[in-house]
């Protein structure tokens, strides 16, 4: 027999397949829905509903939206002949934050990643290249992680990409804004001092 | 408890809790070790690229009591992969060192002979030629970690094997003659047992510089895979990707 009634067990059990959920914190978020009011849990179980129901992928970028195309692909202040391509939704936010992006986006939901079996098949590259080949893109930045597996991802992409009348560029590598040279480790270094511009 | 220091090799990082890392090293000084690098997915300042799979560091970790994970207080960068061009096949090698040294290495038992041959091996990946060190390391870690059989007898007649031909099987534990061979088994190629027998004399410096296709050493390769998987009951992930490359 279990610790607790079938229901709560249940409850326990799914919220601990959320990321960072362990068993305590399970049982600590079940317990505070069953101490909620009905209301709040009724308004948190819909909410959940309606992010399954109502949210899907764009049919351009592949970026989660609620309307398809999604605001950056139906745009029309947007330059749409500049595509950046990052590897999660979320890293759209970061790049929008400059303020200075005027261009679109188009989202891998991933990168390469060989030891979690991820290869190009598994990732929204057939797309990409599909609206590359489609025409109107000048423009493509390759704004994945500056790691391992972001930077083979990019390798991939800008063999994929080749072409006479696209220019494919890669996001630069450096020293973060308001550090320390000092403390910069030798990676980091190596990069900003191969990425170096003219003045 | 005071700081441990020892040179290591990164395999793996798994993100724990809101900003942590777990992190998997091939310490010099006590083998593989675990241990948890605080606040490492939040600020980049401590670790940088230090984390990165098969980077070579200078870790600085302490154990904590009753706690089976270290912590990892910071990382110096000796040698990183990311120095080079990671292209998508460069970075499937890499992952597979990183993936078989994880899987075959026990924890906290230091050896310094898969050490060496690791750091030699990575030197030779910096380029797109990585056949051959993959197939040098493959080779020499199925025979470190005391998988390897004897290459030139049949393991069922207990004939030599040399010059004849020689099979081998996923279910055998070594090479077969023609009249022992199961059902199914694939040969392994005279000139690949050579390289074989090559690769136990000479460090891997020396084989660089000969072109290395593909095709070179794949039964080799294939039968020591078959070894490796066979010892620990699983299929490595990136033997998968190495064969659809």
């Amino acid at each position: 027999m279990g610790r607790f009634a079938e229901p709560m067990t249940r409850l326990i059990d799914e919220l601990k397949k959320l990321p960072g959920i362990g068993s305590k914190s399970a049982q600590r978020l079940a317990f505070y829905v069953l101490r909620s009011s009905d209301a709040d849990a009724e308004a948190l179980a819909a909410a959940i509903r309606d992010v399954k129901a109502s949210l899907r992928l764009c049919s351009v970028c592949n970026n989660i939206t609620d309307v398809d195309p999604c605001v950056y692909c139906s745009s029309a202040t947007r330059n749409q002949r500049l595509v950046c391509v990052v590897e999660e939704p979320t890293n759209i936010a970061a790049v929008e934050k400059t303020k200075h992006f005027n261009g679109v986006y188009h989202v891998l939901h991933g990168c390469l990643s060989p030891l979690h079996g991820i290869g190009p098949e598994q990732l929204k590259i057939a797309s990409l290249l599909r609206r590359v080949e489609n025409g109107g893109v000048d423009e493509v930045i390759l704004a994945t992680n500056p790691t391992v597996e972001g930077e083979a991802t990019a390798t991939y992409l800008s063999s994929e990409l080749r072409r006479p009348s696209l220019r494919v560029t890669r996001i630069a590598m450096g020293i973060p804004v308001g550090s320390d040279i000092e403390y910069t480790d030798e990676v980091t270094m190596l990069k900003a001092m191969e990425g170096r511009r003219e003045m | 408890m005071a700081l441990k220091e020892s040179e290591a090799i990164v395999l793996r990082t798994y993100p724990l809790r809101e900003a942590d890392l777990l992190v998997t090293l091939f310490t010099r000084l006590e083998g593989k070790v675990h241990a948890v690098a605080r606040s490492a997915k939040k600020s980049k300042r401590r670790f940088g690229g230090a984390l990165e799979p098969l980077t070579y560091v200078r870790a600085y970790y302490e154990d904590r009591e009753r706690q089976e994970l270290a912590r990892l207080d910071s990382c110096d960068v000796l040698e990183s992969p990311l120095a080079d061009e990671v292209s998508y096949s460069r970075a499937i090698a890499l992952e597979h060192v990183a993936e078989l040294l994880d899987e075959l290495l026990p924890d906290r038992e230091a050896n310094d002979a898969v050490f060496r041959l690791t750091l030699s091996v990575l030197a030779q990946m910096q380029h797109e030629a990585f056949w051959m060190p993959i197939t040098y390391f493959e080779l020499w870690m199925t025979r470190l970690m005391g998988y390897l059989p004897e290459l030139s007898e049949c393991i069922v007649c207990g004939r030599e094997l040399n010059g004849d031909r020689a099979f081998f099987h996923a279910l055998a534990d070594g090479l077969m003659c023609l009249d022992d061979k199961r059902l199914a088994s694939s040969e392994i190629s005279a000139e690949s047992r050579a390289i074989a027998a090559q690769m136990f004399r000479a460090p891997v410096e020396s084989f660089t510089g000969a072109s290395w296709p593909r095709s070179s050493a794949s039964d080799l390769r294939k039968f020591l895979l078959q070894t490796l998987q066979r010892h620990i009951e699983k299929k490595l992930v990136t033997a998968g990707m190495l064969e659809k490359m």
